[in-house]
């Protein structure tokens, strides 16, 4: 952050005490741990020996040799690799949230495996890098292409490669949807799982490490430069933009080529650097270097939790990725309570002005929406594919078509109303692009319920759904107000809490899909959001809901305009800014919530549909509003009337659809109006 | 005299023809309440591939099912004929395909429980779950059979067929008792990647075709509701005594990975070349699989291993 660097003395600082005890117990506590195990079978000496020999006599010499030792190595690695990228991007981006995740890597490393097992499989037995690579640099390479012209702007950077990530997330999930059975060793590899049986990946693996993490090193020095503000960087005659994207782009490399080996676990990649800052890393070298090793530490100790875990129970492994996930939540926690930034993310001041194109008329703009949300619902109600051939349904018969078309289309409309509505609220009240329902965690609330619901084997109506989903999105809610008390609920703790919470639900996602088979597909359908199931009298109850809630919106237009005038302001104009924010974040997060039951916690509505709002010249909240809640419903309905038409007779999630179309529309749109 | 015997076997049939009526048209409970049948069902839709298995077993052609496609590669047998239309995923059918379809009876399992009322409203609907928690795969599968039969009129297929599969059960039992080969545990995996295998459990369906071989299951626990477990590659490496069945397919170039792999070459079932490939068999599936997985595993058991997946 700018803000560090500010503050920064001019002669190197002492390192704190605690950072290097902290390193040597965290190493030490996930050597041992890893270890005992095997105290049974193996002494010390032949258990310190199998990292390069072996007794072919005795198996158990055999099996800590080939499959213990080369995954304590490999966890090491992967762990420093990811931690120093995970610096590194912080450094790049200027913001303590970053990582490479944040670019889209691996959603595009995965995207790249699906692609290559489903059309060349020969590819995969190849060499499975290359296919993660590729999908991870296509990946990257959208992220500059689109952010080129805004010069790396580092918020703009973060939007770009979190539509990315969401858009391959879909694509992703639209081939395993349909594709399921095909793609087994997929369910694993998106959930990281660092099993070994051989000593291939790591000798394969450990120079490519080392040759990018030193040509990271020698780039230290421009970066240093950065971190005196853009300004002050060129002026020094660093050439900003080409810095970044280079540095960027190694940042991409090590990522892929760890990450292909075992799957999705780079959460390490945030929490590492996270953690070296709060333990007292101040300079830009220390950053790097504890970085680094609380990488390799921090992953090896994840590692060993999963693997006594595994242990546990009907024996069925537990990935990786579920383990980092429940270390690396903890860690957001934690720097969230030791951020003191209330002010808003550095490099935010020049880029919303990319999102101010010029004012339009608001009555034309939503009269223009309005219209064509009314053609999508005529087109969905009466022209559909049959198993013979399309057919129009006449207007008189639509009462019969509204059994299978209408509630499911009524309650798209409405998510991607109160989507658009939640999402406005949230980027309004915390200043943030990037803020939207699922950043806050609200979804993902919801979602960890189901999840839960899913590996618990029971099998629950609709009403259950919607029941367990609630508690889970008021859950959320809870939490996160508990946590955002001590800081009146300024905006970045909020996406950091929200970010928190959606990692725990990742973490039993993964653990879902790496168990595999039809559960796992299940609720990917559902966490995507098919619309298929709603009934009528839910698609009826939730319309009564969102008028309601409509309502009282009107109560917080005011406000909304005054609260990211700043705290200060905001009070001297008579604001009780806690009161108003909780009122504020209780809206939203019962918005999303109802959304969340229909469409799934991924969509990508409540994120769209703001922007778009935007994009289509309304600035002031109400009009922003009115026209974001519009959006919201037209999107959800042509990814509704999409997800049943496509595939015909087979279907995607609407969610699903909603962040497909949406997605290309949002690029299109950030290359256009970015700059 | 024999107009006499004519009469009397002839009130017989009636009689046996008003009994037998009811069984085809009746009254059956079921895990979503109850469902009542007019006459046997002539259009059927099924929605999970152990439910269109079992139609397929009674001599019935459904007129549609989910995820055809995926049928022919997965399940394979018994044969799906053309003309059978695809009414969408597994996970989520197309409501409106199958009402377009007009069926009398859907056919699926509790994992369609959201969408249990809205089945209802296009046709009687009969749930059964073949796979949950606590449930023993072929029981299940074999209650679904029966039911089907007694719903198509069809009880005696239903028990030809049941009575068939143990038949089959008992012969391959006894070719491996003769050749001395149950002693020693099996492990029946699916390769996933080089280093992830499913490790299917004593709740499998499998393990009723190990049961009836009179072979042990060397996985001791009990796995998710489907009956397996994924679990990493060193997790098999402790059960030394036991022969290790790979289920097919497996990706291609897995026999190379695994043979550079000084890990699995030590697996002592490798060094004792005790490593069985057989095709393909639907682990999923109602009561056919069972049958299918008996003969091909007494036959590769009784073939001889190798030292490698193919």
């Amino acid at each position: 952050m700018y803000a560090d660097a500010a503050s920064l003395p001019r002669s190197r600082p002492a390192i704190p005490v605690k950072l290097p005890v902290a390193a040597v117990i965290l190493w030490f506590g996930a050597l041992i741990a890893s270890s005992v195990p095997w105290f049974g079978e193996l002494d010390l000496g032949a258990l310190i020996s199998a990292f390069w020999t072996f007794d072919p006599e005795d198996y158990s010499s055999v099996l800590a040799h080939y499959s213990w030792a080369p995954r304590v190595s490999i966890a090491i690695l992967i762990g420093c690799g990811l931690g120093l990228a995970g610096a590194v991007t912080q450094q790049i981006l200027g913001n303590p949230l970053a990582s490479p995740t944040t670019l889209g890597v691996e959603a595009g490393g995965q995207f790249g495996i699906t692609v290559a097992t489903l059309f060349a499989p020969g590819l995969l037995a190849f060499s499975p890098d290359l296919a993660a690579i590729g999908g991870g640099l296509l990946a990257i390479g959208m992220v500059i292409a689109l952010t080129w012209r805004v010069g790396f702007s580092p918020v703009t950077v973060i939007l770009a490669g979190l539509v990315i990530t969401f858009f391959l997330g879909a694509m992703n999930m639209a081939f395993l949807l349909l594709k399921g059975e095909w793609l087994g060793n997929l369910f694993i590899w998106g959930a990281g799982s660092l099993v070994q049986n051989n000593w291939g990946p790591f000798t394969e693996l450990w120079p490519r490490v080392a040759v990018l993490a030193i040509l990271m090193l020698l780039l230290m020095r421009p970066l240093q430069l950065l971190q005196l503000g853009q300004t002050s960087a060129s002026a020094l005659g660093a050439r900003v933009g080409l810095i970044r994207a280079l540095a960027l782009f190694l940042v991409v490399l090590m990522t892929a080529t760890v990450v292909s080996r075992v799957g999705v676990v780079a959460f390490v990649g945030l929490a590492a650097p996270v953690l070296a800052r709060l333990l007292g890393a101040r300079t830009l070298g220390s950053r790097l270097l504890w970085s680094t090793l609380m990488g390799g530490g921090l992953l090896l100790l994840a590692d060993t939790l999963a693997r006594w875990a595994s242990t546990w129970g009907d024996g069925s492994l537990v990935p990786t990725g579920t383990a980092t996930a429940l270390i690396g939540g903890p860690v957001i926690l934690l720097a969230l309570q030791s951020f003191r930034n209330t002010h808003h993310m550095p490099g935010q001041e020049t880029s919303p002005a990319g999102f101010l194109p010029k004012r339009r008329s608001p009555l034309v703009v939503s009269g223009i929406v309005a219209a064509l949300l009314l053609a999508t619902v005529v087109v969905s109600m009466g022209w559909a594919p049959g198993l013979e051939s399309w057919h129009w349904t006449a207007i008189t018969q639509w009462n019969e078509a509204w059994v299978w078309r209408g509630p499911r289309l009524l309650a798209a409309i409405l998510a991607g109303v109160a989507l658009g509505l939640a999402g406005t609220l949230i980027q309004r009240m915390t200043g943030n692009p990037m803020g939207s329902p699922e950043m806050l965690g609200i979804s993902g609330g919801a979602a960890l319920v189901m999840v839960l619901i899913v590996l618990s084997g029971a099998e629950v109506g609709r009403l259950g759904q919607l029941g367990g989903a609630t508690l889970g999105a008021a859950g959320a809610l809870g939490l996160l107000i508990l946590l955002a008390r001590k800081h009146r609920f300024a905006g970045n703790q909020l996406l950091l809490g929200g970010l928190a919470l959606y990692v725990f639900m990742d973490a039993g996602l993964r653990l879902v899909m790496a168990s595999g088979g039809t559960v796992a597909s299940q609720l990917l359908n559902w966490m995507y959001g098919s619309t298929w199931l709603v009934s009528e009298v839910e698609a009826f109850g939730l319309l009564g809901f969102t008028v309601l809630v409509s309502g009282l919106l009107l109560l917080v237009v005011r406000p909304l305009t005054i609260l990211p005038l700043g705290d200060t302001a905001a009070s001297s104009l008579g604001l009780s800014v806690s009161r108003v924010r909780l009122l504020l974040l209780l809206l939203a997060a019962v918005l999303t919530a109802s959304a969340t039951v229909v469409i799934g916690p991924l969509s990508f509505v409540g994120l769209i549909a703001p922007h778009l709002a935007r994009v289509l010249g309304q600035q002031t909240v109400g009009h922003q509003m009115i026209v974001a809640a519009l959006v919201g419903g037209l999107l959800l309905a042509v990814a509704d009337y999409l997800s049943r038409i496509v595939v015909f007779p087979n279907q995607l999630p609407a969610g699903l659809l909603a962040a497909l179309v949406g997605g290309v529309y949002f690029l299109w749109g950030l290359s256009r109006h970015g700059r | 005299m024999s107009i006499k015997c004519c009469l009397r076997s002839g009130f017989a049939l009636l009689f046996i023809g008003i009994l037998s009526l009811p069984a085809s048209a009746g009254t059956w409970q079921h895990e979503h309440g109850t469902l009542t049948l007019d006459e046997p069902p002539k259009r059927i839709i099924t929605l999970n591939w152990a439910a269109t298995e079992a139609v397929l077993l009674l001599g019935e052609i459904p007129v549609g099912v989910a995820d055809r496609a995926g049928y022919d590669v997965w399940v394979n047998e018994p044969e799906l004929p053309e003309g059978v239309r695809n009414i969408g995923t597994r996970v989520a059918p197309s409501l409106e395909a199958i009402a377009e379809l007009e069926p009398d009876l859907i056919v699926t399992s509790a994992e369609m429980a959201p969408a249990a009322d809205l089945l209802e409203q296009i046709a009687p609907t009969y749930v059964i779950s073949v796979y949950r928690n606590g449930s023993r795969p072929f029981e299940k599968a074999s209650e679904m059979l029966t039911t089907l039969g007694e719903m198509l009129g069809r009880e005696d297929r239903a028990n030809a067929i049941l009575a068939d599969i143990e038949q089959t059960l008992d012969t391959q039992r006894q070719r491996l008792e003769k050749a001395g080969m149950t002693d020693r545990p099996v492990a029946l995996v699916n390769f996933l990647d080089d280093r992830h295998v499913r490790i299917y459990a004593p709740n499998s369906l499998y393990q009723s075709t190990l049961n009836a071989l009179g072979l042990k299951n060397a996985w001791p626990r009990e796995g998710n509701f489907w009956g397996f477990s994924v679990v990493g590659l060193e997790a098999i490496a402790p059960q030394q005594n036991s022969r290790l069945v790979v289920v097919s397919p497996t990706l291609p170039g897995l026999s190379d990975t695994l043979a550079s792999s000084p890990f699995w070459t030590y697996l002592p079932a490798v060094r004792r070349d005790e490593i069985y490939q057989i095709d393909p068999v639907w682990p999923f599936g109602g009561v056919f699989p069972v049958k299918r997985l008996a003969t091909m595993l007494t036959d590769s058991l009784l073939e001889g291993g190798s030292d490698n997946v193919r």
